[in-house]
């Protein structure tokens, strides 16, 4: 057994006493990430570089205590919820950008910079990072890395893993090494590919090198205006289809649009049944004859009006909606839990429709944004945690939700990662054999169960307390899987 | 003078319903310049407002350590600002502060003293006259570059840190029954709210601003019975105390007149006299009425048809003032007014609208902290070498002061009003 100044003593030597927080003031703010989901930490740390990491995550292991790593806090499936207590390492104070290398488009950071700042510093050079997640204002490149985001602008330009090149880790063992490098292609195993999305199960990411793009020379951003969220939809796979590949197309429902307008001001019809954002990039006459085109077949599907941005700022603004949208939401109900759910395009309609019976039957508002162009949907359920049984009805709505989903060909996630909650619906994608050879990735990794317990993969010791998935689990029916 | 109103009301602690209205998304952090220089949630907004609520549902006991997480708040609102939730920010931390105050654990003498001089001198026109006359005499005196070429102040940080800040040359007060400069044949005439350090220590730019708005053809007024606005008293949780203000400045200033306001942090804090008076039913009506007639100076300006034009070759770093940009969400209009002016550059600086430090009391409360912030300004001034400082606010000014010394640098530091004002003069005398 670990006394708790045993551990607070090892942490002080690995990082310094400033660096550790104990106080339970402290602690408590260390229970939450962007979800639902809480749990206390025993203790945070906050190292600065790989060393002061490392020796962090082997006291830890000698300790024999859980380790969770945490970036901003503004994950989506309770990443950074210590399950099983422990040890929170939180990265803020690595947040430096080592070097920009314009000649060879790209940069090495540390894994505690914000995202934004990124795009920022390679400003001046014509570049930028390409991976722009909706919270990209507060969350990290280490986050990022570990849940694999995506954004908006991913829709062409791929997620996180299509431009990170390289990445120092600490392992879950604690050991220091470099997964990839400086350069594309590398021989071997693409152990960086595997630890990318690993949502902080395999060990803590120290550095990264990531690629950075050109600004394109022009864009063009369009929002039509739709009486359904069904006409929308179709104008999406018609879009698609056609052969256009926009930068980004996102969708937003009434709900959505209402408070994003309340919250935001950005110039959105407040009472239309569904918008959609489509922004075009590349060169000047191309980008033109594209949106022209866009515009069509949105016309076409009963778009009541489209309207073009026709500056920088007002293009900012309508972004500035959609990247606010779901905090927005906050206006409505004092929680909401955030759906992440993967279907084809040609399913979006039905999918759709479950949805908004899910929302009637258990008389939940949902309001819905949507990645349209990639089939990710995010149905946000809204309500009050304080009302009693609240958390548990919507997790049961949520598991409903996330079923239709999968039975019509999609997945579990798009982006937001499987983390805590989704876990246990792992097994409606994957059977046993699959499940158990990714978790055989673990301890090649060093990890022998308490790092980032409780994530990802289903099952593990003591992993069960968490009553609100068992209550969802039990709603959701006798084929869920419990 | 004593309060009427038993305090602290019941009322006056932080709300829950404003408090579950965050949903830890984070969006804010970046934005708050404590957590962007501790990169602690126990210093983010998000994390002062779940200790508020931890607070209120019982988790958490007020102690000290608490409380010194909301004392380093700035107040700045630049978490509101960015908050897509509409978390109001301002109006918890405010009423957190009277919660800590009603059960002080912490510093219980420091916060009296401190209290006991926002209520007796910073609120009483002549005791502030009084206190503040050494300064104003110190600030032009030749004594002030002795003491600075001898770095007498050195070892004595606070009063150093004050010695900084003094503004170079305070200008004679203007105060409430003052006659100000008046055009030939006024189209409008408005009031213009004297403040309470603002009147005594930057007299100069009250004048400007009287004549700035005279050559737009508008009187400006410094109407008599007008007293502080209660925001430094709001911001430390001394709520009765900026009621019992609101209320006097709602009875002096009645009628129909538009009320000019030249430092963001009385604007910001008229303009939610409704919010602070709502549960008073004799004031409830009048105070959100007085409140929509209150405009900052620039918004106000902007309005102003056949605005004389402006010269003044200088590079300027416009700073926007926290409670101009975050709690009045005014950033165009000042950038508007100093585009128009002829020869005059922008300068942008990186975290331009990020707090200064200033922040009322506070770099006297929280020296390590403001002086962090001071120092990153210091730094971009030093990298930017603007000829002109320009922000709209009194307090704001005095740190830029401050900083533009710690850079090294000459440059002037001026209120946007003092700036349009040399600028129109200018563009005559060609
Ligand atoms: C309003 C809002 C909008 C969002 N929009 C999007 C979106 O458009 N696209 C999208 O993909 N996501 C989105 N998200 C989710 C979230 O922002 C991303 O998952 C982000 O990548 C998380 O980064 P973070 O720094 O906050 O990580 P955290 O939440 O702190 O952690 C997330 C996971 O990463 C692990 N982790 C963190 N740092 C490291 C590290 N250095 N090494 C190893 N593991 C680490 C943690 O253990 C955890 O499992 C949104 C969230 C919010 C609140
Ligand atoms: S204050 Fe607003 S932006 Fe900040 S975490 Fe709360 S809801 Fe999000
Ligand atoms: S008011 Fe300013 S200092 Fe205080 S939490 Fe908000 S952003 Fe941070």
């Amino acid at each position: 057994m670990t006394t708790r100044r045993e551990l607070l003593a090892r942490l002080r030597a690995a990082v310094g006493d400033r660096n550790v927080a104990w106080r339970p003031e402290d602690l408590l703010l260390y229970e939450y990430d962007g979800t639902i989901e809480k749990k206390l930490p025993y203790a945070v740390a906050f190292p600065d570089g790989a060393d002061e990491t490392a020796a962090v995550v082997r006291a830890c292991n000698e300790l024999g205590v859980p380790v969770t790593p945490r970036g901003a806090g503004t994950g989506l499936s309770g990443g950074a919820v210590p399950a099983r207590r422990g040890v929170v390492i939180a990265t803020t104070r690595m947040r430096r950008i080592l070097e920009i290398d314009p000649v060879n488009r790209l940069a090495v950071v540390e894994p505690g910079l914000p995202n934004i700042q990124l795009s920022e510093a390679a400003a001046v050079h014509g570049l930028f990072y390409a991976p722009d997640p909706s919270s990209q204002k507060a969350c990290t490149i280490g986050g990022n890395v570990a849940e694999n985001a995506g954004g908006p602008h991913c829709l062409s330009l791929g997620v996180t893993t299509n431009h990170v090149l390289g990445i120092e880790v600490v392992t879950a063992a604690g050991e220091i090494t470099w997964l990839g490098g400086r350069v594309p292609d590398a021989h071997g195993y693409d152990l960086r590919g595997a630890f990318i999305g690993s949502e902080g199960t395999l060990g803590i990411v120290t550095k990264v090198v990531v690629r950075l793009v050109p600004v394109p020379a022009s864009v063009v951003t369009l929002l039509a205006v739709f009486d359904t969220v069904e006409q929308a939809s179709e104008t999406v796979s018609a879009i698609i289809s056609a052969g256009l590949i926009p930068a980004a197309m996102e969708m937003m429902d009434r709900t959505t649009l209402q408070a994003a307008e309340a919250g935001l001001q950005c110039g959105y019809p407040p009472d239309a049944g569904a918008v959609l954002l489509v922004e075009l990039d590349g060169l000047a006459e191309m980008v033109d004859s594209q949106a022209a085109s866009v515009r069509g077949e949105c016309l076409e599907r009963g778009a009541t009006d489209v309207r073009t941005a026709r500056d920088a700022a007002e293009r900012e603004l309508l972004w500035k909606g959609r990247k606010g949208a779901i905090g927005s939401l906050g206006r409505i109900a004092p929680n909401y839990y955030i759906l992440d759910g993967v279907v084809p395009r040609s399913r979006l309609v039905d999918v759709m429709a479950t949805v908004a019976d899910v929302s009637a039957r258990y008389d939940l508002p949902i309001a819905n944004v949507f990645h349209a162009g990639d089939g990710n949907l995010h149905p946000c359920v809204m309500f009050d945690e304080r009302e009693p049984g609240a958390t548990e009805r919507v997790l049961s709505a949520g598991a409903e939700i996330m079923r239709a989903c999968v039975e019509a060909g999609g997945s579990l996630s798009g982006e937001h990662g499987i983390g805590f909650e989704k876990q246990k619906f792992m097994p409606w994608l994957y059977n046993e054999a699959d499940l158990e050879n990714m978790a055989r990735l673990r301890p090649v990794f060093g990890n022998e169960g308490a790092f980032n317990p409780c994530k990802l993969l289903p099952g593990g010791t003591g992993c069960g307390e968490m009553a609100h998935q068992e209550a969802a689990l039990r709603a959701a029916g006798p084929d869920a899987y419990v | 003078m004593a309060s009427d109103t038993p305090w602290p009301l019941p009322l006056d602690a932080p709300a829950a319903d404003d408090l579950s209205r965050c949903v830890h998304c984070g969006l804010c952090l970046n934005s708050c310049p404590t957590f962007s220089v501790t990169g602690l949630e126990a210093e983010s907004p998000r994390g002062r407002i779940y200790l508020a609520r931890a607070v209120d549902e019982g988790r958490l006991e007020m102690t000290p350590a608490v409380q010194a997480h909301w004392d380093l708040c700035l107040q700045c609102r630049a978490c509101e600002a960015v908050c897509p939730s509409g978390v109001a920010y301002g109006r918890i931390m405010e009423h957190v502060r009277a919660q800590v105050a009603a059960a002080p654990k912490k510093d219980r003498l420091q916060r009296r003293l401190r209290s006991f001089a926002l209520r007796n001198v910073v609120a009483r026109p002549r005791v502030l006259a009084a206190m503040v006359a050494p300064a104003r005499w110190y600030a032009g005196s030749p004594l002030r570059g002795l003491v600075r070429r001898t770095r007498l102040l050195r070892s004595f940080g606070r009063l150093a840190v004050m010695e900084a800040q003094l503004p170079r040359r305070p200008g004679k007060p203007v105060r409430p029954g003052d006659t100000l400069a008046a055009p030939l044949g006024a189209a409008a005439r408005v009031t213009l709210f004297t403040g309470c350090v603002m009147s005594e220590l930057f007299g100069g730019v009250h004048r400007a601003t009287a004549r700035v708005l005279a050559r737009s053809h508008v009187a400006a007024v410094a109407t008599p019975g007008q007293v502080c606005c209660g925001a430094l008293h709001a911001h430390d949780g001394d709520l009765a105390f900026a009621r019992d203000l609101a209320r006097k400045n709602i009875d002096a200033l009645e009628g129909g007149d538009i009320i000019v306001v030249n430092s963001a942090g009385c604007g910001a804090a008229m303009k939610e006299y409704g919010q602070l008076l709502a549960h008073d039913p004799d004031y409830a009506a009048r105070a959100a009425a007085f409140a929509a007639r209150v405009r900052d100076f620039s918004e106000y300006v902007v309005t102003l048809p056949g605005r004389p034009a402006g010269q003044l070759d200088a590079r300027v770093a416009y700073q926007d003032a926290c409670h101009l940009a975050h709690a009045q969400r005014i950033r165009e209009q000042p950038r508007a007014l100093l585009r128009e002016v002829q020869g005059c550059t922008p300068v942008a600086t990186a975290g331009a609208d990020m707090c200064c430090g200033a922040a009322g009391i506070y770099s006297l409360v929280e020296p390590g902290m403001s002086a962090e912030l001071r120092a990153r300004k210091a730094a971009q001034f030093r990298e930017h070498a603007p000829d002109v400082v320009v922000t709209a606010n009194p307090g704001c000014q005095m740190q830029y002061e401050a900083a533009v010394r710690e850079a090294g640098l000459d440059a002037r530091v001026m209120h946007l009003a003092e700036l349009l004002d040399e600028a129109q003069r200018n563009a005559r005398r060609r």
